[in-house]
């Protein structure tokens, strides 16, 4: 098998066993109240993970683009504007940002 | 959606409407992941079975500009299962959720759990399989499309166009997360100390800092949010 097939073969079951462990197991698994609050805590701290300091880096040179991405779609949020429309509308502000910024 | 009357088909296409802004992210983003691929010399059909295979935004991108690098399959391989592992626990959060489930659409489910997936369904009032794998499943979907969209288009979009949408997975994680937080101070003050405990930790830990922040940032979550606002619904 080539390079690649290995690379993609390896990947995929690297990635799918984290995945299927609990899949095998979840129903015979009976957790206590503290877990399942630990478990239902976990949303909101993997979301604070995945867009701090992540969404920094959205421009390799420019940390505060992605910086004004999250406060528009934080504020439309607020609002409680519609999921599709928020992302939309964060890629249309940060295309109007980058037409503004000289450099690029 | 709790109604027993409401047919699997049902749930299944609500949850697929519920994951369309999903895509508005998935199919620029698979395009980037398409790119580099190609250009580490990925073929067509390798490209697009990646994307169907593996399912993992970030890990696939690493995997291809590490691929275009020379890396060796063991590291490449490795940095996957690092990378990848906070799907244990996102599958562990989704399967402990679902109703009306069994092993065969368990291990369905498990396979199209990504950060997306996970954290609209978890965040959500929704609790039946069908709902998820509507979600994750068009999530899935968009995401080998946009690797196939890649493969064909042979010139680079716009720098400019490309870092926008970027941004759009961000905002929709903004999107998720802000209701919970503005709801809820406790949640806010969480999610504060978990997000300051990751830029922290990602100086000294790397890959691994997302899964340690998030693991922690929930252990200390015990004791700063009261019972009644993360024990609602499941059992």
């Amino acid at each position: 098998m080539d390079y690649i097939s290995l690379v993609i073969l390896g990947c995929a079951v690297v990635t799918f066993i984290p995945r299927l462990i609990p899949a095998l197991f979840i129903d015979k698994l009976n957790f206590s109240p503290k877990f399942e609050k630990f478990l239902n805590l976990i949303p909101y701290t993997a979301l604070a993970a995945l867009i701090c300091p992540g969404v920094l880096t959205v421009d390799s040179q420019l940390w505060y683009i992605g910086l004004i991405g999250a406060v528009v779609a934080a504020g439309l949020a607020w609002k409680k504007v519609p999921m599709g429309a928020i992302v939309i509308l964060t890629v249309v502000v940060l295309i109007t940002v980058y037409s503004i910024v000289p450099m690029i | 959606m709790g109604d027993i009357t409401i047919s699997r088909k049902d749930k299944f296409i609500y949850g697929a409407k519920k994951g369309i802004p999903i895509t508005f992210g998935y199919v620029p983003m698979g395009i980037g992941y398409a790119a580099i691929a190609i250009k580490a010399g990925f073929t067509p059909l390798q490209t697009i079975s990646m994307s169907f295979l593996v399912y993992a935004g970030a890990g696939q991108i690493i995997a291809a500009s590490m691929a275009l690098s020379g890396a060796t399959v063991i590291a490449i391989v490795l940095t996957n299962f690092v990378v990848n592992l906070r799907y244990f626990v996102m599958s562990t959060c989704v399967l402990n959720k679902v109703e009306e489930s069994n092993t065969p659409l368990n291990i369905l489910a498990a396979h199209v759990t990504v950060d997306e997936s996970f954290a609209m369904f978890s965040l959500s009032e929704d609790s039946s399989i069908w709902i998820y794998l509507g979600i994750a499943i068009t999530a899935w979907l968009s995401w080998c499309f946009g690797a196939a969209i890649g493969v064909f288009l042979l010139d680079m979009l716009p720098v400019i166009v490309t870092n926008s949408f970027n941004i759009s997975l961000y905002a929709l994680f903004v999107a998720i997360l802000t209701p919970a937080v503005k709801e809820n101070k406790q949640i806010a003050i969480l999610v504060l100390i978990t997000a300051v405990l990751n830029i922290v930790l990602s100086q000294f830990l790397g890959n691994w800092s997302l899964i340690v922040s998030t693991l922690v940032g929930a252990g200390i979550g015990m004791y700063l949010v009261d019972d009644e606002y993360v024990l609602s619904g499941d059992a």
